[in-house]
């Protein structure tokens, strides 16, 4: 009779603490959704300006370099004010971000909020652009500081009309790096087409020079962006891609889709060997000593590269098409955009800081490296070399793609380049077959 | 009616109020608040589309996270993950116990520089996982690394990290290393409670050293194994972050549940993720309930096997 009081009382007590745990959960499952913050603009008072201004940034060594220079610049203007500056390594990024945006200890941070074209399903919509809709993110269109970016970038990176963030430059990454005294040891051209491309590869690879060094576990993605921004040279021709996709008009498994992978599987081949086990710091070793003549890599790295003084290097499309027309533009992307989150303690002192940044561009840029977004700044002479491939701004494929939440992973980019061998272990029609397969599951 | 006032006076929630019953108390409120709390917010919020962001209105989707984890769009890779999970479950939990077991006969006899030994098998449970990701990326490093000079001493090469058939295996070794240390201090705490008069009474009756092995160390070392084996199934069950740091969190070869729960709830592109907080939530519940039902049962199977033997 008492042990049975007694597991009665049990029971009744571990009821009690469950509901006590499920209403404490659902108060805490409630705690999001607050009211959005008010206007903001750049105070006109330095000596009003003061307490903390946190800034959260997913960490590059040139752009940490350029943001630690703006921090002095304002400093010495606002003394009041203290910079708390977080480069965050960009695979711990997006959830420090999220934590900290929930916390409400960011002022400045970068974001991205992209709009969905009529074709993508609402459920697709990124958190940024969910912030930017609920009324998180400052509205930034039409400040001072905004008239000095190039109003093109700016509409680049404009949601619903308006500019939530502030652009720190301009990135391409569809094209390779490439060594310039490698090339002229062995009189070799900058090719124009994809067949001229695998004859130069095969060239140095006769010589005993590994073609492209690849950084398999960070960067190996890049070569198949390459290869749609060739077979989809234009922003519309990537739209319609996009749209035939979500439309099942058009199959990641056959035709121009295909031919991503089959030549992403070719690329593959002039890797060095093992590379898939390579990371982005061994890629860029094997450049700068000489035993790779090719890295596929993005135009941010050109600071460290430049920095390195190891290697006199350039930068051309990678050509995928046999149409040269087709190959003369890079895409790009536009580099860590910077926001104010509405839930900021410190707006005023997050607009200073922007209008100092705006003011101290070249300051940043001269150690960030990238293509500027101000009309007239300085930039490196790197980018003056690849003008010819940069006359007309074309977004890279990833820009233009949204991933597609209700289909399977296979199809997240959508072209499956993760399961191509060496990265995977089926050739090109296999990880097609399987993007394909993972799409129509998403229907 | 006065008597029964004082009887309700002396009881608390947990019993008659004493010094043992409040300390008793306090370690379960700790609990309910860090443990109970978050594990029933967790079941509660997949069934929402929280997104854990100011402004964003969380709203209760019912079974819809749980419906996307077993669409035939995410299940081929979900049964993919769970199969790797089981994979390095088992291997870790078979090999970290044999090795360990070994280790701990080992230090456990009179041997010159025996502590220094006992520390050097230790020393890796210290480390942290990002340290010993980065000794063992270097180790394994395909282009300059050690492992590829012996690779190489064998005309073979290899990507190691980033071969798919071969970044399970290696990934499975790397936390059997860095895991051994605790589970040889167990065995070795329980080897040290076996009385050595069974062992001189063994002797006696003229058994060999497999014999005294068999029948003596391993029979009162079973509380031992259970304990082990059972830390052992749970936490590899859970791990993620040696394979995240070693293989990077979206490499098929090597995803595992904990992994899916972290890039779904955390690590999404850059810009925000796309599913919400709600589906990383959903394979939380999934997983709890495969470690629960693992865990029970190899508990059912030890204890059973404790007493036969």
């Amino acid at each position: 009779m008492s042990s049975t009081t007694s597991l009665a009382g049990r029971a009744s007590i571990a009821a009690r603490l469950i509901t006590l745990s499920l209403a404490a959960a659902l108060a805490l499952a409630g705690c999001s959704g607050s009211a959005p913050g008010g206007s903001a603009s750049v105070p006109s008072d330095p000596s009003q300006v003061k307490g903390d201004l946190n800034i959260v940034v997913s960490s590059a060594a040139g752009s940490d370099a350029g943001f630690k220079a703006v921090n002095e610049a304002f400093t010495a203007k606002y003394p009041n004010v203290k910079v708390n500056f977080s480069a965050v390594p960009n695979e711990n990024y997006n959830q420090t971000r999220t934590s900290r945006l929930t916390a409400g200890s960011i002022d400045l941070v970068v974001a991205n909020p992209r709009e969905l074209p009529s074709y993508v399903p609402a459920a697709n919509e990124g958190d940024d652009a969910r912030l930017a809709d609920a009324g998180g993110w400052v509205d930034l269109t039409g400040q001072p500081f905004m008239s000095k970016f190039t109003p093109t970038v700016l509409d680049q990176i404009k949601y619903k009309g308006k500019n939530y963030t502030v652009p720190t430059g301009l990135s391409y990454y569809s094209g390779l790096t490439y060594n310039k005294k490698i090339f002229a040891d062995n009189n070799l051209k900058i090719p124009t087409t994809w067949d001229e491309f695998i004859a130069l590869c095969d060239a140095l690879k006769a010589k005993g020079i590994t073609p492209i060094s690849i950084g398999g576990k960070d960067t190996a993605g890049v070569i198949m962006l390459s290869i749609v921004q060739s077979l989809f040279p234009t922003a519309a021709n990537k739209q319609d891609l996009a749209k035939g996709l979500y439309g099942y008009t058009v199959k990641l498994n056959e035709g121009q889709q295909l031919e991503v992978l089959k030549k992403t599987q070719q690329v593959y081949t002039y890797g060095q060997a093992n590379f898939a086990g390579s990371n982005y710091s061994q890629m860029t070793a094997d450049f700068l000593t000489g035993k790779a003549a090719m890295i596929s890599d993005g135009t941010w790295n050109v600071g460290a590269l430049r920095g390195a003084n190891k290697v006199d290097f350039g930068y051309f499309p990678l050509p995928a098409s046999n149409t040269a027309a087709d190959n003369v533009s890079l895409g790009g992307k536009v580099e860590l955009s910077l926001g104010v989150p509405s839930n900021a303690k410190n707006i005023p002192a997050a607009m200073a800081w922007l209008q100092v940044f705006a003011d101290n561009y070249n300051t940043f840029n001269a150690q960030a490296g990238f293509a500027p977004s101000q009309t007239g700044a300085t930039g490196d002479a790197f980018y003056t070399d690849i003008a010819a491939y940069t006359k007309t701004f074309q977004p890279a494929w990833d820009t233009i793609w949204i991933a597609n939440t209700k289909a399977g992973q296979a199809a997240a980019r959508p072209f499956n380049w993760e399961a191509v061998t060496p990265m995977g272990s089926g050739d090109a029609q296999a990880a097609a077959n399987a993007a394909e397969k993972d799409w129509e599951a998403g229907k | 009616m006065s008597g029964s006032k004082v009887a309700s006076r002396s009881y608390i929630v947990f019993g008659r109020r004493s010094t043992a019953q409040l300390t008793f108390a306090l370690g379960i409120a700790l609990v309910v608040v860090f443990s109970l709390v978050p594990a029933v917010g967790i079941l509660v919020i997949s069934f929402t589309d929280i997104r854990s962001l100011p402004y964003l209105a969380t709203h209760w989707v019912g079974l819809e996270n749980y419906q996307t984890f077993f669409s035939s769009a995410q299940l081929a890779y979900n049964l993919s993950a769970l199969r790797n999970t089981f994979v390095f479950a088992i291997a870790v939990t078979i090999f970290q116990n044999l090795i360990a077991l070994l280790i701990a006969v080992l230090l456990n006899q009179r041997l010159r520089g025996r502590n220094l030994a006992r520390a050097v098998v230790f020393l890796p449970t210290i480390l942290g996982v990002t340290v010993i990701g980065l000794i063992f990326s270097l180790i394994f490093n395909p282009s300059a690394g050690p492992a590829a000079r012996v690779w190489a001493a064998f005309g073979a090469s290899s990507a190691f990290f980033g071969d798919p058939k071969l970044a399970m295996t290696l990934v499975i070794f790397v936390q059997v290393w860095s895991g051994i240390g605790v589970a040889v201090v167990i065995y070795l705490a329980g080897l040290q409670a076996i009385p050595s008069e069974l062992y001189e009474v063994a002797s006696i009756d003229g058994a060999t050293a497999w014999q005294r092995l068999r029948f003596v160390t391993i029979p009162l070392l079973a509380p031992s194994v259970t304990a082990n084996t059972l830390l052992c199934i749970i936490g590899s069950l859970q791990s993620y972050q040696l394979i995240y740091v070693l293989t990077g969190p979206i490499n098929p070869a090597t995803q595992v549940l904990s992994l899916a729960i972290f890039t779904q709830g955390f690590g999404g592109p850059q810009g925000g993720t796309v599913q919400s907080q709600g589906y990383a939530a959903a394979i939380s519940i999934v997983q709890f309930v495969i470690v629960a039902v693992v865990s029970l049962a190899a508990l059912a199977y030890l204890r059973r096997r404790e007493t036969s033997l």
